[in-house]
């Protein structure tokens, strides 16, 4: 049976049918988009959230991240299994919200005192409970977001398509991500 | 103007034109020596000012579910990137209206339930009805005191407090209209004034309920109640109560035991009706599950008659039992369900009209009414079945797989489930090897909201695809709960208020709420049962505590079954349902009182600086999701309590954060050095949303640290933080240095480790040979510490103006 182009890169899809808002949507982008925007951004952040608890590749992943130079807040316990595999996360006990509130503020100089973020990745969390987060940094700052995850975050700046019918396809677009720092 | 006219006798001449108004009688046994504090009965603006101060610290954080308002006819405005709406209003400042609004629909929840049973119980009892909490009860009504400034003594009494919410409440509402407030600050106060109403109002309901039905009054030792599916003699007729206000659920009780016939029923509650229902008949009634147990209770079949009364009850309550067959009597005014008003009707009539079928449901308004129609509908239409119910979700196996081999894995239920719950997995996976297991874990998550059901294109009826995937296991549940005691006693206040404000007792966990729970209901547990092992103070109310009597370990136990009801370290007490809530609050508030001798009477702002200073409690709320949540964890927040929620949580819009790193906001005045000192900041959030268990573990923990915790105190909590951190984050946190005044703050066992930490990695300057701290800490630790952040109080205890 032949692969629909659809298949392989499938459309965008809100991680949930009612999270609408007026505002711009996320712009779907492809790993290589992702690679350009950290190595042009002056001081970029990865954020993990708790699903890195129930994947670990998802910790294997993140791991790649580090070890390409880019430093991790490590929310929801996910400082737990990435710790175990050598990664100082720069805050382990501050939630997403908190650091989000943080990420609002312009006069905050970041958890290694070099200044606010200019661009946050955000893998592994619950999709409604990044939504939220994604909302506020929309509407309220103006940061670069990327959402790293299987489900579509339309309030990112920049997301990943829906990617929930092909998991492989989601692991081999972090891969290609990180591969390519 | 009082005149008082001592005894004797007089004469009043020569007065003409003169009209006399006696208005309250205040007999000379009702006087209140305490006097009486600067803000009883306030208006929105009288603790503005306390508001103010926490909103400074706890900056609200506003996370936008819509970036549009269509509120009025000038809209739908885009508000986007805080952009103003035609009125004139911006993103934040709308959401802040939002929250409000919110606040308002939870307080006038708990003040309708409040004033439905005051006037109610007045017009059985009267309003001379005394309030009488038992013997270990002194300082009944502590929230009333504080707020209202009076002492109620009788039912009647608790009038003048009612009133005045639902002044406020008329007040807080007005201000949400277009064209009014235009800073979100502002509205922050009003949504955190409407919610210290609520607390108000779930008192006033609370402590009518206790007196009137003779529920527990502050019994640690109540017994514990049947919980689960399991527990229903399905070879009864089965009546089935959900809801809220016990009111219209108690006659049947009292009517079935008038006629000596209780043991031939089964009685089983949803929610917090299920709750009251417990505390009124001595344990006897039993407790079917949470709210979210609504469809699994319908769709099994199980009811032969549905009672439902008010609030967080499903809006499609009538079509989802007539569906199944099972006749409906709405009983609140505030959910008619569109159905015929039979309260005239004789009781006949009713019975006959649903038992035949002829009418799904009736509107039935009239308690003493429903105690008799109810029981003979359940009768009725269990002799048609003769005990063999129809459903069990399907009829046989067949039924079953035919749905789940419909399933095309489109994900359209996944992209509506609240949870995004692969179902798609679950049915592909069955369908692939003829394993349900699954499918049969969903059911540990799912809260049966149904959604799912309406997105599937094949129509497949997925919450009973899930439901029967666990049938088993669902259908035998059985645990146990602790019937909700009502209040805190007095004695156990004193007991431990000293251990609780220095700190030896690292904290009361007040786990409260809804069941949007992010993960299978087991988390709830293996939280709680963290800071139980700890000894923790865990208090517990609502759907919160119904769940805790369902999940059992391998023991087959409840955490109730394995921990005492008492208020004290390592207690789990379930004070009840919804509104007794207002006991958790009221404790924080007696320990101000009964310990530290702070005097309540219209004294608000004084004690929730006190306790927002010095007691280690936290609210702690899994799966919030009614409005009654959010005004109950708002009433926390005014109070001094930090509350932390569950991820759902965030979609209440806005959250108070505060920010370790403006060091110009942590400060308190201290009354003993007469100074205003830099503070650690501690707590630091007001409301937190957290995504995982663990995170939601170490917060709580960190979140019980006060300002005016003696050293062992501290060092005790940061024990328990530190501890918690390494088991759950996998390294100390980041800023426990930020918590420590002197060496003596420092968990005895990783001292040392601790000392060199901070020398190395934070500058700080060590002593080794005493191992003393010399320079590093936020402030030094004073035995007297005094602190306070109000201008009022420094003034008052101080003697003097505070310092700049």
């Amino acid at each position: 049976m032949a692969v629909k182009k659809e298949d392989k890169f499938p459309v965008a899809r809100r991680y949930q049918i009612a999270d609408v808002q007026v505002s711009r949507e996320a712009t779907a982008v492809k790993p290589q988009v992702v690679v350009n925007l950290i190595k042009k951004a002056k001081h970029p952040v990865l954020i993990t959230g708790g699903q890195l608890l129930k994947d670990e590749k998802l910790v294997e992943i993140a791991v790649k991240f580090y070890e390409k130079g880019i430093p991790i807040i490590a929310t929801g316990g996910s400082s737990k299994p990435l710790i175990e595999k050598g990664v100082k996360p720069q805050s382990v006990v501050f939630t997403l919200h908190q650091v989000t509130q943080f990420l609002l503020d312009e006069e905050w100089k970041g958890f290694d005192g070099k200044g606010n973020y200019d661009l946050v990745l955000f893998m592994g969390f619950l999709p409604y409970y990044l939504s939220r987060m994604l909302s506020a940094l929309k509407h309220f700052s103006k940061i670069t977001t990327v959402a790293l995850e299987e489900f579509y975050q339309p309030h990112a700046k920049f997301s990943f398509t829906n990617l929930t019918a092909n998991k492989d396809m989601y692991y081999s677009m972090l891969e290609e991500i990180v591969n390519n720092l | 103007m009082a005149f008082e006219l001592r005894e004797g006798i007089f004469a009043i001449d020569e007065m003409r034109n003169v009209s006399i108004k006696i208005g309250k009688v205040i007999e000379e046994a009702e006087e209140w020596a305490e006097e009486m504090g600067p803000t009883p009965k306030p208006g929105i603006i009288e603790l503005r000012k306390w508001d103010m101060k926490l909103l400074e610290r706890y900056e609200p954080f506003y996370a936008p579910v819509q970036d549009f308002c269509n509120l009025c006819t000038m809209g739908p405005c885009d508000l986007s990137q805080n952009k103003k709406g035609a009125c004139g209003i911006d993103l934040k400042t709308a959401k802040a209206r939002l929250v409000t609004i919110a606040c308002c629909i939870g307080a006038a929840s708990h003040g309708g339930h409040a004033r439905h049973l005051l006037d109610h119980l007045i017009e059985e009892l009267g309003e001379d009805y005394p309030i009488d909490l038992g013997g270990n009860v002194n300082v009944e009504a502590p929230i009333i005191r504080t707020v209202v400034g009076i002492r109620p003594r009788t039912l009647g009494d608790l009038r003048e407090a009612m009133e005045w919410a639902e002044r406020e409440l008329m007040r807080v509402l007005h201000a949400t209209h277009i064209g009014n407030e235009e800073s979100y600050l502002d509205y922050e106060s009003k949504a955190m004034h409407i919610s210290m109403v609520d607390h108000v109002v779930m008192e006033i309901a609370d402590i009518a309920q206790i007196v009137a039905y003779n529920m527990p009054k502050a019994e640690p030792n109540v017994p514990l109640t049947d919980t689960g599916f399991g527990i229903v003699d399905k070879n009864k007729p089965v009546i089935v109560v959900v809801g809220h206000n016990v009111l219209y659920s108690k006659p049947i009780l009292d009517y079935l035991e008038e006629m000596g016939r209780l043991d031939d029923f089964e009685i089983a509650g949803l929610c917090c009706t299920a709750h009251d229902m417990t505390r009124v008949s001595g344990g006897r009634a039993k407790i079917f599950g949470p709210i979210s147990y609504q469809l699994r209770v319908i769709r099994s079949g199980i009811p032969d008659v549905m009672i439902s009364d008010e609030q967080c009850i499903r809006a499609d309550l009538l079509q989802a039992c007539k569906a199944m067959g099972i006749p409906l009597i709405a009983t609140s005014d505030a959910a008619a369900r569109g159905l015929p008003d039979a309260s005239d009707w004789p009781v006949e009539k009713i019975v006959n009209a649903l038992v035949s079928g002829e009418l799904p449901g009736v509107f039935l308004p009239v308690p003493e009414k429903v105690g008799q129609v109810a029981p003979l509908v359940a009768e009725a239409i269990f002799k048609k079945h003769g005990g063999n119910r129809k459903y069990r979700f399907f009829a046989n196996d067949e039924e079953l797989w035919n749905e789940i081999n419909k399933c095309t894995q489109c994900m359209s239920c996944v992209f509506t489930c609240p949870h995004n719950l692969r179902i798609d997995q679950g049915m592909a996976h069955a369908q692939k090897t003829k394993d349900l297991s699954k499918l049969a874990k969903l059911e540990e998550q799912c809260i049966a909201c149904g959604k799912c059901e309406q997105a599937c294109p094949k129509n497949i009826k997925i919450i009973n695809v899930i439901m029967a995937s666990n049938f088993d296991r669902l259908y035998n549940k059985k645990g146990k709960m602790r019937v909700g005691r009502g209040p805190i006693q007095d004695t156990e206040i004193r007991n431990v208020g000293q251990p609780i404000v220095m700190g030896q007792i690292p904290g009361v966990i007040a786990a409260v709420g809804c069941v949007n729970y992010p993960d299978e209901a087991k988390s709830l547990r293996e939280i709680l049962e963290e800071f139980v092992k700890r000894r923790y103070i865990v208090v517990t109310s609502g759907c919160h505590a119904m769940t805790l009597g369902m999940i059992t370990d391998e023991e087959g136990q409840t955490l109730y079954e394995k921990t005492p009801g008492d208020f004290d370290a390592g207690g789990l007490a379930n004070v009840g349902s919804c509104v007794a809530n207002s006991h958790i609050a009221g404790a924080a508030i007696k320990i101000a009182n009964i310990f530290a001798m702070r005097p309540l009477r219209g004294n608000y702002a004084e004690i929730a600086d006190y306790v927002l200073n010095r007691v280690g409690a936290v609210g702690f709320s899994w799966g919030p999701y009614s409005h009654k949540a959010a005004a109950i964890a708002t009433g926390f927040n005014r109070l001094g309590v930090p509350v932390v929620v569950g991820p759902h949580g965030a979609k209440y819009r806005r959250a108070y954060l505060g920010k370790y790193f403006k060091k110009e906001k942590w400060w308190v005045y201290d009354i003993k050095t007469r100074s205003k000192v830099p503070i650690e900041p501690a707590p630091d959030a007001l409301l937190v949303a957290v995504e995982t268990k663990e995170e939601a573990i170490v917060q709580l923990a960190r979140l019980c640290i006060r300002p005016n915790d003696t050293s062992l105190g501290r060092q005790i909590k940061l024990t328990h933080y530190l501890e918690l951190s390494q088991k759950y984050l996998g390294k100390l946190p980041d800023d426990w240095h930020l918590f420590v005044r002197s060496e003596a703050d420092l968990p005895l066992k990783m001292k040392d480790e601790l000392l060199h930490i901070l020398e190395s990695e934070y500058g700080w300057k060590i002593d080794w040979d005493k191992k003393k701290i010399l320079e590093g800490p936020i402030r030094k630790y004073d035995a007297g510490f005094n602190p306070t952040i109000v201008e009022e109080v420094y003034e008052k205890y101080a003697g003097e103006k505070p310092p700049q």
